[in-house]
């Protein structure tokens, strides 16, 4: 999330006149003018983003959002037509998107206030999450190796499947099952804890 | 999520080389190809309708197959155009004044023939011939155009995937004015604007999660 650490390895700043030769040698598979010009539109890109969403992560995020649609659809850049229309397009669908999907997830979400919380004093909380994470520590242990695996990696670390996938080299199918059969496991355990406490 | 920079970093080292997308005409083009080329060989094995000379010497007629085949070729070039991020959406609005009078010609037919009704309408085999022809054309010719679409998922799928939906339904019908003798007026409407409805309806159902399935998942 940081502007002037994405300049890093990217070179000298780019001209928004340049864009469209280096996506043309993007194309080509020149990854050098790839990183060049997806580190040069970022700010662009931020700040049609930061226009749209008051929440700095939110913005972000559409960004991230905006960088992954340019990656998939980079095939349909014509060099032969000016490349801002080209990324303003893609742009405004995915800010929209974002936009969209902000609205309906506030429509039906409650913000919690302070009077909400079942327990004010901060000593109570603290006692409690400590024993919720020992409790979930342990409930952990006793999962298989495969499902403690698939958990820790998209649950705890909050990868990606496809990531946790590359990294264990194991099927994206089968985290997906092994982490849905561990999270049961782990709502049997911890509500069976629940009931004896 | 992770890092902007991190993420710049792997798109970047994931980037093979990609192979350009056609211009949308020359997309268009190929699945119009691909029309003809199934409208003749479904012809060849079927046979045209018997009174086709005489039906287009009817202006009705004539005006009604002009329009849907217009409608199919126009919401095709539509789609492809509008499919891409940097032109307008007004493209999806060029089949409208083609569809509008493909529409309406049917209806103008439903009034001038309204005694047919009486005929007794047409018969079960042909009816099933009918929707065999349905399936023979809409099918390939659905599959294609989302082909030539899959870039779409990632833009705006809705429209665009309602779009190609009138373009094949505007062929099917074009196939099934040519290939089947509709004599009772209510089966020309149902074949006609029932069949466009459905596919209009299932392409832009199912065209989202066919898109999808046509792009590889991201690095």
């Amino acid at each position: 999330m940081t502007g002037p650490a994405s300049q890093q390895n990217a070179g000298p700043l780019v001209h928004p006149d340049e864009w469209s030769a280096l996506m043309a040698r993007a194309q080509d598979g020149d990854a050098h003018a790839y990183r060049r010009l997806l580190t040069a539109i970022t700010p662009y890109l931020r700040a049609i983003s930061g226009r749209a969403h008051r929440n700095p992560s939110d913005a972000e995020d559409s960004v991230q959002d905006i960088l992954l649609t340019v990656h998939a659809v980079r095939h349909t850049y014509d060099p032969t037509r000016p490349f801002k229309p080209w990324l303003a397009g893609i742009a405004q669908h995915r800010v929209g998107d974002r936009l969209r999907r902000r609205a309906r997830m506030s429509a039906r979400e409650v913000s919690l206030a302070l009077e909400h919380e079942a327990f004010a004093a901060p000593d109570n909380q603290e006692a409690d999450r400590a024993f919720d994470q020992r409790g979930l520590h342990i409930a952990l242990q006793t999962l298989p190796k495969g499902q403690l695996l698939a958990v820790t990696m998209t649950k705890l670390r909050e990868m990606s499947l496809h990531d946790a996938a590359a990294e264990t080299g194991v099927s994206v199918g089968a985290l997906k099952v092994a982490t849905h059969r561990g999270m049961q496991a782990l709502r049997r355990l911890l509500v069976r804890e629940k009931d004896e406490r | 999520m992770i890092d902007t920079p991190d993420l710049i970093a792997r798109l970047s080292t994931h980037a093979p080389p990609v192979r350009r997308l056609s211009s949308p005409m020359l997309l268009a083009g190929s699945w119009l190809l691909l029309a003809v080329i199934g409208l003749a060989l479904l012809g060849v094995e079927r046979g045209l309708r018997d009174d086709l000379a005489a039906q287009l010497g009817t202006g009705a007629f004539a005006i009604a197959v002009g329009a849907s085949t217009a409608t199919a070729v126009l919401a095709c070039i539509g789609c492809l155009i509008a499919s891409l991020p940097d032109r307008s959406r007004a493209w999806l609005w060029l089949p409208v004044p083609a569809m509008l009078l493909w529409f309406s010609t049917i209806g103008y037919g439903c009034l001038t023939d309204w005694i047919s009704l009486s005929s007794g309408g047409v018969q079960p085999g042909e009816a099933a011939r009918c929707f065999a022809t349905v399936l023979l054309v809409s099918l390939p010719l659905s599959l294609a155009l989302f082909a030539l679409l899959r870039h779409a998922a990632r833009l705006r799928p809705a429209r665009v995937t309602m779009t190609a939906g009138l373009a094949v339904a505007g062929m099917t019908s074009t196939a099934l004015s040519l290939f089947h003798q509709l004599d009772a007026t209510i089966m020309v409407l149902i074949w006609n604007i029932g069949v466009a409805i459905v596919i209009v309806t299932i392409d832009a159902a199912i065209g989202r999660r066919v898109l999808g399935w046509l792009n590889p998942p991201l690095p």
